[in-house]
């Protein structure tokens, strides 16, 4: 008989299967910042090449070396004081807030890593600090802003949640479900390198639908003039449905030939909304599904049993066993067991060679501990709880489950 | 996580100007503001020309490209800290199709949710979430679990009225439990006599147990025995050099109110530990990633795993979380069901009963295959974990 003791050990590998996103959101907003700060020299020092360039030339082409000069290398001289401005803010503001985030994400996962075991203090500290995270992530991906932030204040996580990822998807999805795809095309710009090596084809989607909209209100011209612009471009992968865009200019919005009725479906909006968020989840490494469905999964098929639903076998601290557990836990298999595992209706213990099972003549089964309890607080009888059948100890049979 | 934590490190030196082989972007910057003065201060002199333009120009060239030195140096921390991160975290979450999205699944989800703030006592969140979610928890609910954390934040400043009036009033669900809250509350109340009040309140202590101790008697003869005799080693410095060192210790409640909280939610048909977090704790804990090995495994071997029905593999879980009863029999090794039940033979083996027919020979007689004893099929006692 198995003692089912699953381990106290703290399974690190199977704890960080969950922080991926907790550590890479902060590296990815870290990037962005990085990136930022790369542009803004790039610009500004251009700007001044040219300007020096300028100089050059004219004191060459026999143009004085007079107030114009001098006004020449103040503003160059106000470009780089503007400069070192917005990189310091850049960094104070961004880089440096962003870094501590980092760090504190870092060392909030040592504490697992320096449990020993998950019944020490401080790895359930931490473990209740993960259902807090889980439950703001929860809240935020079902749109409950206020729960969200609620607990981020209670808690003191600020640093240990992404409540601003989401605010940001909140936005951007509010545009498209009011059909203006003009501040997740910003979004696309933003991230226009990541979203390439992704392959993500958000960006040509959305481009897609504001030439259909066009093309919806019959202005001809503006659409065409809209595909030239922004569509073309994107001829290497997408040749097949630029075409299609080309001809849809010949069908009115309420044509009954597809695929040109799918394209003025306007239900093309709720799947964009979808790929919108499809592809924030994959640029910051975001499962789709939200962590607490993940662990709640995991952790419903691990305890689910067919007694969790056979109203005689019910059990009140069984989870499972819970009515509204009970729901969720239909989406998901069942445990497995190779082993027996005997837990005592009475004590809640399992049962070993220490404390073996004994049977009353029925065939009810308990532990031997609860039962000598038992029998010591009266005089020597003991009754099932479930048939109430009485006997002495000494008519109790022991069960030999191997 | 230290690997990652020194990559880190060294990017932030590099970022706030520290050493490294090319010089801080602050630093550059300023050289650059340095020159341009210099230029302009050139200009007015009149000593400025197409020459010291290009001079201008080739200097500028050069601080970007100590900037971009920098820059690169900073981007190759960056990268390597990204790299830090991917050997720590190897494996990305799995993708799911959604999950609980049901109409019933998701309100049941909701409750649980609002039911958990309650449970830990985060009334304020609770009550955000129950408005912004809509969530049907019924103003009964919301009093009791108030009620709860009023009760046990008494008990963890050592006031244990509330407790005991509640107790006043479920006694019958108590006492069918043969739970020792009540007998706990009222020890707690006497030893605080003796080993709280300065000096040792003797007769409050012995009228209380008076009052107090008689109906448990029969119970805890031991413990009262103990309880009285403590009082012969007073004082405290006294009592915590006796054999009963153990009732002097300071956290006279620290106990009871977790065993309050779990007699108050048993009352109420509760799990004794927070359900959202026991569930939790399982899954995040290994279970995902122990389910997803497996499923790999399974798909390299090509082999079908109906999702709906059971995991391929057994997810080990601490005794705590056991909470039903299995039996797998020895020698089919199948679970028991309502239909193929155990049967213990007379000598106290147990199988379920397709592999006791299987066993049994003519005349219906078994050999156990665990033991020398024959019996009769017949005779085998259908048993109830």
């Amino acid at each position: 008989m198995s003692n089912g003791a699953g381990s106290s050990k703290v399974n690190v590998e199977g704890v960080m299967l969950f922080e991926q996103p907790f550590a890479r959101v902060p590296f990815e907003n870290y990037r962005k910042v990085f990136r930022t700060t790369q542009r803004q020299i790039e610009k500004d020092f251009s700007a001044m090449q040219t300007a020096t360039n300028d100089l050059v030339e004219r004191s060459k082409n026999g143009g004085g070396v007079d107030e114009d000069a001098v006004q020449g290398i103040d503003a160059m001289i106000t470009r780089v004081d503007n400069l070192k401005r917005k990189l310091s803010d850049l960094n104070e503001n961004f880089g440096v807030p962003t870094q501590a985030v980092m760090k504190e994400r870092l060392e909030h996962l040592s504490v697992v890593e320096d449990a020993q075991t998950q019944t020490t203090p401080e790895y359930q500290r931490w473990s209740d600090t993960r259902l807090d995270r889980w439950l703001v992530d929860w809240a935020l991906r079902t749109g409950r802003e206020r729960t969200a932030k609620k607990i981020t204040a209670e808690k003191g996580i600020h640093t240990l949640v992404d409540v601003d990822i989401f605010m940001d998807i909140r936005r951007i999805e509010l545009g498209l479900v009011t059909h203006s795809c003009t501040e997740a095309l910003a979004w696309c710009n933003e991230n226009k390198a990541a979203l390439r090596k992704l392959k993500s084809t958000l960006e040509f989607d959305l481009r897609l639908q504001e030439y259909i909209e066009l093309a919806r209100l019959r202005q001809t011209d503006e659409a065409i003039g809209y595909l030239k612009r922004h569509i073309v471009n994107w001829h290497d992968a997408h040749m097949q449905q630029i075409k299609q865009a080309t001809a849809l200019l010949a069908f009115p919005p309420n044509t009954t030939c597809n695929p040109y009725k799918r394209l003025y479906d306007p239900s093309r909006w709720d799947s964009l909304v979808r790929a919108f968020r499809l592809a924030v989840y994959n640029l910051n490494s975001l499962p789709t599904e939200p962590l607490l469905n993940l662990a709640l999964y995991a952790g419903l098929a691990s305890l689910k049993l067919p007694s969790c639903y056979d109203g005689s076998c019910k059990n009140v601290d069984c989870p499972v066993c819970d009515p509204d557990f009970g729901v969720l836990a239909q989406e998901v298999p069942s445990s497995h067991h190779v082993n027996s595992t005997i837990v005592c209706q009475i004590s809640g213990k399992i049962m070993n060679e220490d404390n073996p099972p004994m049977a009353f003549p029925n065939g009810y089964v308990y532990s031997r501990e609860a039962l000598e309890e038992m029998a010591a607080q009266h005089q020597g009888i003991v009754t099932c709880p479930r048939s109430h059948k009485t006997c002495t100890l000494q008519e109790l049979r022991k069960v030999f489950v191997s | 996580m230290d690997a990652a934590l020194k990559e880190l490190a060294k990017l932030e030196k590099l970022t706030a100007d520290g050493k490294a082989k090319s010089p801080p972007i602050d630093h550059t910057l300023d050289m650059l503001l340095a020159t341009l003065r210099a230029e302009r201060e050139r200009i007015q002199s009149g000593s400025a020309s197409s020459e010291t333009f290009e001079g201008l120009a080739t200097k500028i060239e050069g601080l970007k490209k100590d900037l971009d030195e920098r820059q690169k140096e900073i981007y190759n921390s960056v990268s390597r800290y990204g790299k830090a991160l991917d050997k720590k975290f190897p494996n990305s979450l799995p993708t799911f199709s959604p999950l609980f999205t049901s109409d019933k699944a998701f309100q049941a989800l909701d409750r649980t949710v609002a039911l958990h703030f309650l449970r830990t006592g985060q009334f304020t969140t609770a009550e955000t979430f129950i408005e912004e979610a809509g969530v049907n928890v019924s103003e009964e609910t919301r009093t009791l679990f108030l009620d709860l954390h009023r009760i046990v934040t008494a008990l963890k400043a050592g006031d244990i009225d509330p407790a005991l009036e509640w107790v006043k009033w479920n006694r019958d669900f108590l006492h069918a439990r043969q739970s020792p809250l009540e007998f706990q509350l009222h020890r707690a109340r006497y030893l605080h006599f003796l080993i709280e009040c300065q000096p040792p309140d003797v007769p409050s202590a012995v009228a209380y147990a008076k009052a107090n101790f008689g109906c448990f008697y029969s119970q805890n003869e031991s413990e009262i025995m103990r309880l009285m005799a403590c009082i012969v080693y007073l004082p405290l410095a006294r009592l915590r050099a006796s054999p009963y060192a153990d009732l002097a210790s300071p956290n006279l409640y620290t106990d009871i109110d977790p065993m309050f909280a779990r007699e108050y939610c048993a009352s109420l048909g509760m799990s004794r530990q927070i359900p959202l977090k026991v569930v939790g704790d399982i899954g995040g804990g290994g279970a995902l990633a122990r389910i997803e090995k497996g499923r790999k495994l399974m798909r390299e071997r090509k082999s079908e795993w109906s999702q709906t029905d059971e995991l391929p593999i057994e997810i080990p879980l601490p005794a705590e979380n056991r909470y039903h009863s299995i039996f797998a029999c020895p020698v089919s090794k199948e679970q028991s069901t309502e239909q193929n039940p155990p049967m213990m033979m007379e000598c106290g083996h147990v199988v379920i009963k397709d592999s006791l027919q299987k066993l049994s020979k003519s005349g219906g007689r078994v050999k156990c295959p665990y033991c020398p004893v024959e019996s009769q099929a017949g005779n085998a006692l259908l048993v109830r974990f």
